[in-house]
C-alpha cells in the first residue's frame, strides 16, 4: 500500500510539475495546492482536492489538461473523478483518517500554555559549554566578560550584549554562560530564547488571551539569555513587552544577555529607549577567528568527535575556509563522515576534493568587478570612480576599492592605481594603508567591506 | 453586453457580494465580482473558494454577456452615484458605465477567467424563517474556534437529533447550543462559522424564508434574490452533548441585566490576569458577587442581588468569556449553575431552555 501511494506521488509530482508551466502562478497555487492522487488504474483515475470549489473549477476548466498531462506520463486514463479529501495529500500519506477528535471541554487557556511553557526546558543546549569554546584574538574579549559574568551574575556587565557577524560563535558563547550559570546554581531559572521564538509566543499569548502567563514567565527568569535581538527591529509591540521584561529583570539584579549582528545603536527601527538599555551594560564586539584559532577550533571539534587530524589537514580547513565558524565545522563534519563510512584517513587530498564547493576566494573576480561592485555599493557612477574627481564621498570609495583590489586579488600598487585610472602608485600605496588603519578603527567602514564581498563571491 | 440598471439595485447586489471577494489571495481574479446577465435579469457573483455569493437583480437587457470587474473600486464607485438609471455597455474588456452626469470605463478581466459557481442540482432542502435562522446564528457561531489546526471546531454544526433541528459550535472552552424545533429529515452539516458569518449578513433585516439546500460536500442557502454556497467542512464533530451539565451543586437566578453590569466593571479589572473573574455565591445573603484583582491597578467587588440560590461555593471564569455568553440572550432573567470549580458551568435563560451556553472554568 504504502509503496503503491508513492508511486502515486510521483506521478501526480510529475503532472504537476508540468502543469505549473502552463499556468501563472496565482492559479496554479490557487486550484493545485494541496491536491493529490488516489487511485490511477485502467478504468478510473481519482484525484483528491481541498475542497468542493477547487473541485468544480478543476472538473470544468482542467479537466483536459490533468487528463492529457496524466496521460503524457504513461499513464491511462478513461474516466476521471475528484474527490474532496480533508488536506488531500496529508492524511493519505500519513494512512490514516482524521477522525475522532475527541471532546476537550476540560481544560483552559491559561493553564495550558503555561504548562507547555512550563514543560519545555530552559531552551539551552548542553552541546555548548565554556570548556569548548576557543578563544582567540577576536573573542578574547567577550569570553573574558563571559567569565566576569559567571563570577557575579548580574552585577557585572549587566546587560551584557555581544554582537558580530554570522557564525563566530555567539550564540555558542551565550548558551554556554547560560549552561555554566545552571550548573553552579541548578534550581535558578535560566532561559534561553531566540528572539524570534520570544516573537512568536508573545503573539500567541495574544491570540490565546494568555499574556499574563506568558509576562510571569519571563519577568520570573533569574538569568535571561536572548540571541539575535535585532530581530526585535519593526514591532513595536514586543519591544515594549521586551522593554518592561528587561527593565524587571534588571532592576532586581538579574543577568541579561543578549546577542545581535550589530551594535544597539545600529539596529534600525529599534526603539531608543531600548538601545540605550542595550547599551547600557557592556558591548563586545566579537571577531571571526584568525589563523591560528582556526586551527585551534578544529583539533577542539576533531577531538569531541574522537578523530585525529594531520596538521595538513587542519592547516587546508583553516585556510580553505576563513571568515565562519559555523561553515567550519560544516566541513569538518563532512570530511570526517566522508572517511568514516570508506575508513579512510582524512588528507588534504580528500578534503580539497569534499570541499570545491566551500572554495572561499574563487579566483574568477575581476578587478572591474571589484570596481564596479564598490562603486554601485556607495550608489556613485563609475566614471566618477575612475574619474578626476577628488571629492571626499568619491575618494573614500575609490579608497576602498583599491584596498579590496590588494587585499582579495594580491594585485601590486602599480596595477592597482592603473586599474582605477591613477598616474601614480604612490596614490594606492597611501589608500590601502589609510584604509587598512581606519577599518581597524571604524566598524561601519569595516561591515561595509564585509558587504561588499560577500556580495561579491555571492 | 449592453444594459440599463437601477443605481439602488445595483448597489445593493454590489454590497452582499463585494465584501468577499479579496485582494489577498493568490488569484488577482478573486478580487473581481463577475456581472453577467441571464434573460432578463443581471447577477453579480463573487467567491473566496470557501463560499460564493450570488446576487439577481432586475435590468434591461439589450445584448446579453459576462464581465469580471474589480469588486472594491466598484462597489466605491456605483455606491457614490446618484439615485437613477445606469447604462453598462462592454466592449472587449472594457465595461463602459454611464449615467446622465458620469462617464466611466472599467477595465475588467473576461469572465471565462473566473472561478467556475458550484451548482446544486441534486440534494434534500428544507425551509426556515429568516428571523428565526439569524437569532440562532447570533446566538452559536461566535463560540465557533479560529484555531486552523483543529479544523472541525472552526465549523458549526446543524444536525438532527431525536427529531429536533440542532445547531451548535465550540471552541473547547465554551459551547453554545440552539434548538430549533421539529424537523423530519436526517441532516448533519457542518458549516465553516466564517461562511455563516457572511450569511448572517446576507440576511440582513429580510423576513423572507429561508431555503436551504444540501449535499454531502455543499450547502446552498437562498434568501430571497441571494444564493450563497459553502464549502462543508471534513472531519466528525466532537460528541459535544455529554459535555454540557445536567446537575449542580450550586444555581443561581439573577436579573440578567444585573450580571452584565457587574461582569462589565469587573472587566475592568481583570484586564491583566487574561479576563480571569472570581463568583463567589452567598447563599444566606441571596447574593452573587464578583472579585477581580489587577496587581498594578486595585480590585473590584461588585455585588447583585439574586432571586433563588441553591448551594454556594465560587468559580474562576474569564469575564469575556460571561459577557458573550449574557449578550446572546435575550430574556430578563437566568440561571447560571457550576460543580464545583473545575466542572463545565451552564447559563441558561429560565424562560428559553431550548439555547444552552457552557463555558469552562479557569483554574485559580
Amino acid at each position: 500500500m504504502e509503496g503503491r501511494s508513492v508511486q502515486l506521488d510521483d506521478v501526480w509530482q510529475a503532472v504537476l510539475g508540468e502543469i505549473e508551466v502552463s499556468l501563472s502562478r496565482g492559479s496554479f497555487i490557487t486550484w493545485f495546492k494541496n491536491t493529490c492522487l488516489l487511485k490511477q488504474s485502467e478504468e478510473t483515475t481519482v484525484v483528491g482536492v481541498p475542497n468542493v470549489f477547487i473541485k468544480h473549477q478543476l472538473e470544468t476548466k482542467f479537466g483536459d489538461l490533468i487528463i492529457d498531462t496524466l496521460r503524457k506520463q504513461g499513464a491511462s486514463v478513461n474516466q476521471i473523478e475528484y474527490k474532496t479529501t480533508p488536506l488531500a495529500s496529508r492524511s493519505r500519506v500519513l494512512g490514516e483518517e482524521n477522525e475522532g477528535e475527541q471532546p476537550q471541554l476540560t481544560t483552559n487557556v491559561i493553564h495550558q500554555s503555561e504548562a507547555s511553557l512550563r514543560q519545555s526546558s530552559n531552551g539551552l543546549n548542553e552541546r555548548y559549554t565554556m570548556d569548548n569554546f576557543v578563544v582567540g584574538d577576536g573573542n578574547e574579549l567577550a569570553f573574558a566578560a563571559c567569565q566576569a559574568v559567571l563570577q557575579q551574575p548580574g552585577i557585572k556587565y549587566n546587560p551584557l550584549y555581544l554582537y558580530g557577524g554570522v557564525g563566530i560563535g555567539k550564540t555558542h558563547l551565550i548558551q554556554a554562560v547560560g549552561n555554566a550559570l545552571q550548573v553552579r546554581n541548578p534550581d535558578a531559572k535560566i532561559l534561553y530564547i531566540a528572539t524570534e521564538q520570544f516573537v512568536r509566543e508573545f503573539v500567541m499569548a495574544l491570540k490565546k488571551r494568555s499574556m499574563a502567563a506568558f509576562v510571569n514567565y519571563y519577568r520570573s527568569a533569574d538569568a535571561l539569555i536572548v540571541d539575535d535581538v535585532q530581530f526585535l527591529a519593526d514591532k513595536d509591540k514586543i519591544q515594549e513587552e521586551f522593554f518592561h521584561t528587561f527593565n524587571t529583570l534588571h532592576q532586581a539584579d538579574k543577568q541579561i544577555i543578549m546577542s545581535s549582528d550589530k551594535p544597539p545603536g545600529d539596529i534600525a527601527k529599534l526603539e531608543d529607549r531600548l538601545k540605550s538599555r542595550f547599551a547600557g551594560g557592556m558591548s563586545i564586539d566579537m571577531h571571526a577567528p584568525d589563523f591560528e584559532t582556526r586551527c585551534a577550533i578544529i583539533h577542539t571539534k576533531a577531538e569531541s568527535h574522537q578523530a585525529e587530524l594531520e596538521p595538513e589537514v587542519v592547516e587546508y580547513l583553516a585556510t580553505t575556509i576563513q571568515s565562519n565558524i559555523r561553515e567550519l565545522e560544516g566541513a569538518l563534519n563532512q570530511l570526517l563522515a566522508w572517511c568514516e563510512v570508506r575508513s579512510l584517513k582524512p588528507s588534504v587530498a580528500i578534503a580539497s576534493s569534499l570541499l570545491q564547493v566551500h572554495k572561499a576566494r574563487p579566483k574568477h573576480i575581476s578587478a572591474k568587478q571589484i570596481i564596479e561592485r564598490t562603486a554601485r555599493h556607495f550608489q556613485i557612477p563609475l566614471e566618477d570612480m575612475l574619474g578626476p574627481k577628488r571629492d571626499k564621498d568619491i575618494v573614500v570609495p575609490r579608497q576602498v576599492a583599491m584596498y579590496i583590489l590588494h587585499e582579495e586579488l594580491h594585485l601590486s600598487y602599480p596595477k592597482i592605481a592603473h586599474e582605477l585610472g591613477r598616474k601614480d602608485h604612490t596614490t594606492a600605496i597611501h589608500s590601502v594603508r589609510k584604509i587598512a588603519q581606519l577599518s581597524q578603527i571604524d566598524v561601519s567602514l569595516k561591515n561595509t567591506m564585509d558587504n561588499i564581498k560577500e556580495q561579491l563571491y555571492a | 453586453m449592453k444594459l440599463q440598471v437601477t443605481q439602488e439595485n445595483l448597489n445593493r447586489a454590489l454590497s452582499s457580494v463585494a465584501r468577499i471577494a479579496s485582494s489577498r489571495g493568490t488569484l488577482p481574479i478573486l478580487a473581481n465580482v463577475l456581472i453577467k446577465t441571464s434573460k432578463n435579469r443581471l447577477s453579480l457573483s463573487a467567491t473566496n473558494l470557501e463560499v460564493a455569493i450570488t446576487h439577481f437583480i432586475g435590468a434591461k437587457v439589450g445584448d446579453g454577456g459576462a464581465i469580471t470587474v474589480p469588486a472594491r473600486l466598484m462597489q466605491d464607485f456605483i455606491g457614490s452615484l446618484p439615485e437613477g438609471v445606469i447604462n453598462l455597455e462592454l466592449e472587449g474588456t472594457k465595461l463602459h458605465i454611464t449615467t446622465d452626469q458620469y462617464q466611466s470605463v472599467v477595465n475588467g478581466i473576461i469572465a471565462d477567467d473566473f472561478p467556475v459557481m458550484p451548482t446544486m442540482n441534486n440534494g434534500s432542502s428544507w425551509k426556515m424563517s429568516s428571523g428565526v435562522l439569524k437569532k440562532a446564528l447570533q446566538q452559536v457561531v461566535f463560540t465557533a474556534s479560529s484555531d486552523e489546526t483543529r479544523p472541525a471546531l472552526t465549523g458549526v454544526l446543524i444536525r438532527t437529533s431525536e427529531g429536533e433541528l440542532v445547531m451548535a459550535a465550540t471552541d473547547s472552552y465554551r459551547l453554545a447550543e440552539k434548538r430549533l424545533g421539529k424537523e423530519n429529515q436526517n441532516i448533519e452539516l457542518l458549516i465553516p462559522a466564517t461562511s455563516l458569518n457572511d450569511l448572517l449578513r446576507i440576511i440582513g433585516d429580510s423576513d423572507e424564508e429561508v431555503k436551504v439546500t444540501h449535499n454531502e460536500q455543499q450547502v446552498l442557502f437562498q434568501v430571497g434574490d441571494i444564493e450563497l454556497v459553502t464549502r462543508l467542512l471534513e472531519g466528525s464533530y466532537p460528541d459535544y452533548q455529554k459535555l454540557i451539565p445536567k446537575d449542580f451543586t450550586t444555581t443561581v437566578r439573577l436579573k440578567r441585566a444585573d450580571l452584565i453590569s457587574i461582569t462589565k466593571i469587573s472587566g475592568l479589572f481583570a484586564r491583566e490576569s487574561a479576563g480571569s473573574i472570581t463568583i463567589d455565591v452567598d447563599t444566606e445573603k441571596k447574593k452573587l458577587s464578583i472579585r477581580s484583582v489587577a496587581s498594578q491597578l486595585g480590585e473590584n467587588t461588585a455585588t447583585a442581588q439574586a432571586s433563588k440560590v441553591t448551594g454556594g461555593g465560587s468559580i474562576t471564569l474569564n469575564s469575556r468569556f460571561l459577557l458573550d455568553a449574557l449578550s446572546a440572550m435575550t430574556g430578563d432573567e437566568i440561571v447560571f449553575g457550576f460543580n464545583g470549580k473545575l466542572e463545565p458551568t451552564l447559563l441558561q435563560d429560565p424562560n428559553d431552555l431550548d439555547y444552552r451556553h457552557v463555558v469552562m472554568p479557569l483554574k485559580s
